[in-house]
């Protein structure tokens, strides 16, 4: 079939343009537009159309590339986050155990002796003694009972276990600074493996900060978190109580 | 065959209440039991224990409680006080007649050098107790409440 058949649409002129014809192909549309007149000025607009859309679109710079800055961020979030668990870490690790104090929570009754109540059936007497008076007159007077207590006991062969639990204002006669019994407890507590003096962690701290010095204890005696809290716990566990 | 179940089973309740009558007994009968303990010693606090003791027995009754004054160390001092203070002397005399049991410390008098007949107003032999403490300790192991004012 002749060429001259095909209709020529805007279609097919644009594929020409954009060189999709055949050279033959070409040549022969040629041929029919040089032909007619308003073709030619057709494919002349849709050439200018094509160049003015080209031109338009020549120099649209390229997009900016943010890589580098996209992760910038992230890093640096990480990098203040480390540093704050850091000192926040050395802090709490600091304070846990601060230069200069025994950390001395010494777990009172590790084999549990203790634990069993002091009935009638027992044949071990437990007093706790809680010491809350500033006067070292009043502190040998209870060294003297103590003392003799567990001498007869002793003599006696019958089982005894004492505890002196200070706080408050009784505190003193547990602290190298204050107390006036300090040989004497020292030879008590060598001699009585069954005695043990008790110190509040809660006096202690509270008097650091009052006084503003380190609280210095005698070597023989142990702390504990609290020490009313723990006068009461023996009492649940049968221990007999004694104020001093 | 009905009638002797009907009456065992009669039997067995009129046990039953019996059993729960002597207990309700029991309980009518048994006293409310409190160790108080003196160790120091200020007049003025020496007086006001006495005071709450009696004012604790005034708001119980006396027939309802067990009460026994344990007195050692500084304590002790009060029955040398009565003889000189009235007060504490007419509130010893008063306890005592409604049976408040005073328990001394041996321990104590001979540390102190102390005679109970000449020294102490109206304290007995039967009253001392060999250590004030182990006598505390004692009477709380046998389910006495302690306090001390």
């Amino acid at each position: 079939m002749s060429r001259k058949d095909v209709p020529i649409t805007d279609e097919r002129i644009q594929a020409w343009l954009d060189g999709e014809f055949s050279a033959r192909e070409s040549a022969e549309l040629l041929a029919q537009v040089r032909a007619d007149e308003e073709l030619s000025r057709d494919v002349c607009e849709l050439r200018m159309l094509k160049d003015s859309v080209k031109l338009a679109y020549q120099d649209i710079p390229d997009p900016p590339v943010h890589a580098h800055r996209r992760d910038m961020p992230r890093m640096g979030w990480s990098i203040a986050a480390a540093l704050v668990l850091l000192v926040l870490g050395v802090f709490v690790g600091w304070n846990l155990n601060p230069a200069g104090e025994p950390a001395r929570f010494v777990m009172l009754d590790p084999k549990g002796t203790g634990q069993a109540p002091a009935t009638a059936q027992s044949n071990e007497t437990r007093i706790v003694f809680h010491l809350t008076n500033p006067d070292m007159a009043v502190a040998g007077d209870l060294l003297d009972e103590i003392e003799i207590m567990l001498g007869e006991y002793q003599k006696q062969g019958d089982a005894i276990r004492v505890e002196v639990v200070a706080h408050g204002d009784g505190l003193g006669m547990l602290r190298t600074q204050f107390s006036a019994h300090q040989r004497r407890i020292h030879a008590l507590a060598e001699g009585y493996p069954n005695l043990t003096f008790v110190a509040c962690k809660n006096t202690i701290d509270r008097l650091r900060v009052e006084e503003g010095v380190e609280i210095m204890l005698l070597p023989e005696v142990e702390v504990i978190d609290s020490g009313v809290d723990h006068v009461v716990r023996r009492q649940k566990e049968g221990w007999a109580y004694i104020r001093v | 065959m009905l009638k002797q179940i009907t009456a065992l089973l009669i039997g067995v309740v009129l046990l039953a209440g019996c059993g729960t009558g002597s207990q309700s007994a029991d309980r009518a009968q048994s006293k409310q039991k409190v160790v108080y303990h003196v160790n120091y010693d200020d007049l003025g606090r020496q007086a006001s224990a006495l005071r709450n003791i009696q004012n604790h027995i005034n708001a119980v009754g006396a027939e309802s409680l067990d009460i026994r004054v344990v007195l050692h160390g500084r304590g002790v001092s009060v029955f040398q006080h009565a003889f000189t203070d009235e007060k504490i002397q007419s509130r010893l005399v008063t306890l005592r007649q409604q049976d408040v049991a005073f328990n001394v410390c041996q321990s104590t008098l001979t540390r102190q050098g102390i005679d109970y007949r000449t020294d102490l107003f109206g304290v007995t032999a039967t009253e001392l107790v060999p250590s004030g403490v182990a006598e505390l300790a004692r009477l709380q192991a046998e389910g006495y409440t302690y306090i001390k004012p």
